[in-house]
């Protein structure tokens, strides 16, 4: 109680506070944590990366090796660790690819910075020679930009998916022939004459059930996982009128009353009011309108009159799903239930209902010069497997995004990072400071990349490594591991390449976070707050 | 004790002792944690929150409050340093560290049998002391000086971010100030906006001379950007608005129900032709922007007929912002249909929408006569953001200081070494018998400060003081260069602090610290009503 003898911190805080201070309860336990979050995900960096099953407190299963799935599905509790997983959700917002890169160099990092304080250097000099390792290495992997791939035709189809393969060859390995191209085609179809207005909510993905990837397609236009209203499935070449609202009689916003005094006066308004919603949706037809989009509901007289009026009806209850569809007609959403003017009206090539897969969806397919907005279909055999296709996917069009505003790439495979590594070892043995050792901690932890690759694809690390090495001293600064032999291989040659702006930010936003843990001494816990508790324990919340 | 006791037997009593005791130890815990994060080269704390939510801090105020304190001594002292956030913005960490250092020399008076009043009597005499002495040392300035307002905000913002950020956010700071200053009247630092924005790097914090709001149009088809434009600046509501009364509607056809959904429209509408009209008159065919940013809301009907004449509308913004913006752009704000005319329009050079994963933001920029600007701070993670404005917020009331006291004071601990050498060479002789004990113990205190800003850059305190005493003897103004552990000369360092920081400290670190040395019993009585 409070009124005991206080001494320290602890004593006055509230109870249930917790409170770390100094290097051995603090630092060294924030880098314990880190390092445990990093072993989990360092598994999964790399094209040979191993999936994870993650379950999240909803209790839905996730199975993949995309790191920012997992740590953002684990939930992780721990402050410290915390840092590295906001570091990784940042650099996702950035440039959306390369987060395991992130968590695992931010993780190695640490656990050198642990060895180097157990050598007695103090936090401040470690953090300041993270620092100055982490400006060369940038400086570094600038000066490795592959010649001739800073400029890039965005419209270039093949050039694309060859650049696309890296980000997709580490999530799906093997399906990134596959792949590459149909994002490739999918994000060409919509980017802007000016690419750096690229905007990735043009690209969509459907996800479908059945059949095998391969039999994935690029749609140009949208797809609507449901069927249309009415009994009118296809039209093509048709004008489209877009209502934000609901299609149905409207009504006074302050509450009304039908007045009614007799039985002739009902049958008169029921019919004055079927008359009057006949007028609207005659009006729609008569303006050339074959398709009636509504936000809303479809009330049951006005879809009489539509079926009457032989126009097929849609309803795009999301709202982002409507706004996308009136840029890829360009029409423009009707607040009120009125007869379109001609410039609102937008155009299809063709509407129509299909069945993939065993569910109706209704395709809306547009000419390439026209709308902005292209669809992925995918196919496969399990939402699980779609899910992490997706997530794949993701990344390639984030990847495309990046490549629209910094086309630059650098060697992949871990090429970037040994060379780095061995320019900022270089640099650091001409320092004389203490942050010597600091810098060539750093260069020992960017080695991390190649010697996971290796290890994930079953390789001698340590034999992989020296190679690599002892190739980059012969000045072949693109050799990368080559996950089959084991041997360095040129993988630009090849093809894969990864982007430059991802390295970039992830050099900057791991080091960046290390150092923010490094420099925290001290740690004040409230208690945790009440509500209900994730699960009562069934056992393995763990 | 005991007569408490019969009153209430469930009370909790502390005698003399313990009372002094707990007192003294709970100032001591105190500044024992806030030592670590004074000066520039302080440590972080990580505050976890219930939530686990994780915030970082330098800011002794930040960790003050956020750190939830239940010792009485504790509370009071944290309270001083509040109240010291409150009246200057900065020196909180310097306060509790002073009444620390100040509990901790008392208490060895205390036990070698001092009365604690014969103390408190000489902190009255070294406070008056100091406060005049004070007077003479600082040094006047000329609030018009953009370098003497850096030197200031630097030394504020240095001690609560990392260095690479202190020389951005030094000229920021500093500029927004300039910018809302207006001769002849006091400043009022709300018209400096403070936005965020969570992407890219900390680094890209910028000054925006004009203003962000954080929401954009509500239409898709609003001009996502225009220049040149004319604003204005409303409050009147563009909705439907129910009657107060109970109404209701009798109809008896579907014409009729029309008619009436056309006239419930017809007020709103006229209200959104006459703005419409109004964008005619001004701009024209001549391609200019018009922007309406609304305090009340405004429908998706009139958003649509707004959008149709390529306005740009922004609806229920914040009413801050309202004032900002006539600060910002000019012209004033409307609060009904029938005081629209070109007069009341502000201008902008360029409006546009910023799209943020699922956050819009709109800036108002290049704007004529800018007295109100926005400080647009981004990082990659909200703990950065929060550090940053925190320290923004200080760094700004910095330089207000400066400008209002018109004085700055000689920092890195030079003030203090200067005082105590006053204390000890002048005052204490002038002290009339056991007063000079307290006097001696406040001279000590001081130095406590240098002492603690050696160790936190790694020097020995002792041979750094030393030094600096050996040196302040010469009759030169010194402070402690943290980079090499030597004296400096501030002056030439541009380390200065804030006169009012300092005089706060003088005047309520001193009456805290007697109140609690006077302190001589404890008790707790009532009952706990959410028991034990």
């Amino acid at each position: 109680m409070a009124m005991g003898m206080p001494y320290g911190l602890q004593a006055m805080l509230k109870e249930g506070h917790k409170h770390f201070s100094g290097v051995e309860e603090a630092v060294m336990k924030n880098i314990e944590a880190c390092k445990a979050l990093a072993q989990m995900t360092k598994t999964s960096l790399g094209p040979n990366g191993m999936n994870k099953m993650v379950i999240n407190h909803l209790e839905k299963l996730f199975v993949t090796s995309d790191a920012s799935t997992i740590v953002t599905e684990m939930d992780v509790y721990h402050p410290a660790a915390k840092l590295l997983v906001m570091a990784a959700k940042a650099q996702a917002g950035e440039v959306g690819d390369a987060t395991n890169l992130v968590l695992t160099l931010a993780g190695e990092l640490l656990g050198n910075a642990e060895v180097l304080l157990r050598d007695g250097l103090h936090t401040s000099e470690i953090a300041e020679g993270y620092q100055r390792a982490s400006d060369k290495a940038l400086s570094v992997l600038e000066s490795l930009v592959l010649p001739g791939t800073d400029t890039l035709d965005v419209k270039d189809k093949a050039a694309v998916a060859l650049r696309l393969r890296g980000a997709i060859s580490s999530k799906q390995l093997g399906y990134e022939d596959l792949l590459a191209p149909l994002i490739a085609e999918a994000c060409i179809d919509v980017v802007p004459s000016n690419p750096h207005n690229f905007n990735v909510d043009n690209v969509r993905i459907v996800k479908i059930m059945g059949g095998a990837l391969p039999d994935s397609q690029v749609v140009k236009g949208m797809v609507l996982k449901r069927d249309a209203e009415g009994s009118v499935k296809c039209v093509e070449n048709a004008k489209v009128v877009v209502y934000a609202q609901g299609v149905d009689t409207s009504g006074p916003e302050t509450k009304g009353t039908v007045l009614i005094k007799s039985a002739e006066e009902l049958e008169g308004y029921s019919r004055s009011e079927e008359e009057k919603l006949e007028q609207y949706v005659k009006a729609i037809a008569d303006s050339g309108a074959k398709v009636i989009v509504s936000g809303g509901a479809i009330g049951e007289m006005a879809m009489h009159f539509i079926e009457k009026y032989g126009l097929l009806a849609l309803r795009i209850p999301s709202k982002f799903d409507m706004r996308r569809f009136c840029r890829a007609t360009g029409a423009v959403a009707i607040v009120k239930l009125q007869a379109p003017q001609p410039d609102e009206l937008g155009f299809a090539k063709q509407i129509e209902v299909r069945e993939v897969g065993g569910a109706n969806c209704v395709v809306l397919q547009q000419d390439a010069s026209l709308g902005s907005v292209a669809t992925l279909v995918l196919r496969g055999s399990t939402e699980g497997f779609l899910d992490d296709v997706e997530r794949a996917v993701d990344d390639g069009i984030n990847a495309y995004k990046a490549l629209c505003r910094d086309a630059r790439c650098v060697p992949a495979g871990g090429a970037s990072e040994i060379e780095m590594a061995r320019q900022v070892a270089d640099f650091g043995k001409k320092q004389t400071g203490l942050d010597q050792y600091a810098i060539a901690r750093f260069a020992e932890a960017l080695e991390v990349v190649p010697r996971t690759i290796a290890e994930n694809s079953g390789l001698q690390a340590s034999e992989v490594l020296a190679r690599l090495y002892a190739a980059h001293a012969q000045g072949q600064v693109n050799a990368g591991v080559c996950i089959e032999s084991g041997a360095p291989k040129d993988l630009a040659a090849e093809g894969i390449m990864d982007v430059y702006a991802a390295k970039w930010w992830a050099v900057r936003l791991a080091t960046d976070a290390v150092v923010t843990v490094l420099k925290v001494d001290q740690i004040i816990m409230a208690k945790q707050a009440g509500g209900p508790k994730p699960r009562a324990g069934d056992g393995d919340d763990d | 004790m005991g007569s408490v006791k019969t009153l209430n037997p469930n009370a909790d009593v502390m005698g003399r002792h313990a009372a002094t005791f707990m007192c003294v130890n709970a100032a001591k815990g105190l500044h024992e944690v806030m030592k670590t994060n004074f000066g520039p080269k302080g440590t972080i704390k990580m505050l976890v929150g219930g939530a686990g939510d994780i915030k970082l801090t330098k800011d002794g105020n930040v960790l003050l409050r956020e750190m939830q304190i239940q010792n009485p001594t504790a509370v009071m002292i944290a309270r001083t340093a509040v109240a010291q956030d409150d009246v200057t913005g900065d020196g909180t960490t310097s306060i509790v560290l002073l009444i620390g250092e100040m509990m901790k020399q008392a208490e060895r008076y205390l036990q070698e049998g001092s009365h604690p009043r014969v103390i408190v009597e000489g902190f009255d005499i070294a406070k008056k002391a100091l406060l005049e002495f004070l007077d003479d040392f600082k040094t006047p300035v000329d609030a018009s000086d953009r370098e003497m307002l850096r030197c200031v905000s630097r030394t504020s913002l240095s001690t609560k971010l990392a260095p690479h950020l202190v020389e951005q956010l030094t000229d920021i700071v500093t500029d927004a100030v300039l910018t809302i200053k207006q001769p002849e009247q006091p400043l009022d630092l709300y018209m400096v906006e403070i936005m965020h924005m969570r992407h890219k790097l900390d680094q890209d914090t910028r000054l925006v001379k004009g203003l962000v709001l954080d929401h954009g149009s509500r239409h898709p088809d609003m001009p996502k950007r225009v220049e040149d434009a004319f604003i204005l600046t409303a409050n009147i509501s563009l909705e439907y608005e129910k009657a107060e009364v109970n109404a209701g509607f009798f109809y008896s056809s579907a014409e009729q129900r029309e008619a009436l959904v056309a006239a419930e429209r017809a007020y709103t509408d006229e209200r959104c032709r006459r703005v419409i009209e109004l964008k005619k008159q001004v701009c024209g065919d001549s391609g200019r922007g018009f922007v309406l940013i609304n305090q009340k809301g405004i429908d998706p009907l009139c958003l649509d007929m707004l959008a149709k004449e390529g306005i740009l509308a922004l609806r229920r913004a914040k009413k801050r912002n309202m004032e900002r913006l006539t600060l910002a752009c000019g012209g004033f704000a409307i609060n009904s249909v029938e005081e629209l005319s070109p007069d009341c329009l502000g201008h902008a050079g360029a409006v546009y929408e910023h799209v943020l994963g699922e956050e819009k933001y709109t800036f108002v920029e290049d704007v004529k006569h800018p007295h109100s600007c926005t400080i647009l701070i981004k990082g990659p993670n909200d703990h950065t953001i929060a550090q940053i404005k925190d320290a923004v917020r200080d760094g700004l009331r910095a330089v207000k200081n400066v400008i209002d006291d018109k004085a700055v004071v000689l920092g890195a601990g030079a003030f203090e070494i200067a005082a105590a050498a006053h204390l000890r060479s002048t005052v204490k002789k002038q002290a009339q018998g056991r007063a000079k004990l307290g006097v001696e113990a406040f001279a000590e205190a001081l130095l406590g400060f240098v002492k603690v800003l050696a160790e936190n850059s790694g020097y020995d305190a002792q041979d750094v003081l030393i030094k600096l005493q050996e040196e302040q003897e010469r009759g030169s103004n010194v402070g402690l260069d943290i980079a090499t552990g030597e004296a400096l000369d501030p002056q030439v360092a541009g380390i200065y602090d804030n006169l009012i920081v300092k005089r706060q400290i003088i005047l309520s670190a001193p009456v805290i610290a007697s109140q609690l040395l006077l302190v001589d019993e404890v008790m707790r009585a009532g009952i706990n009503m959410r028991g034990k």
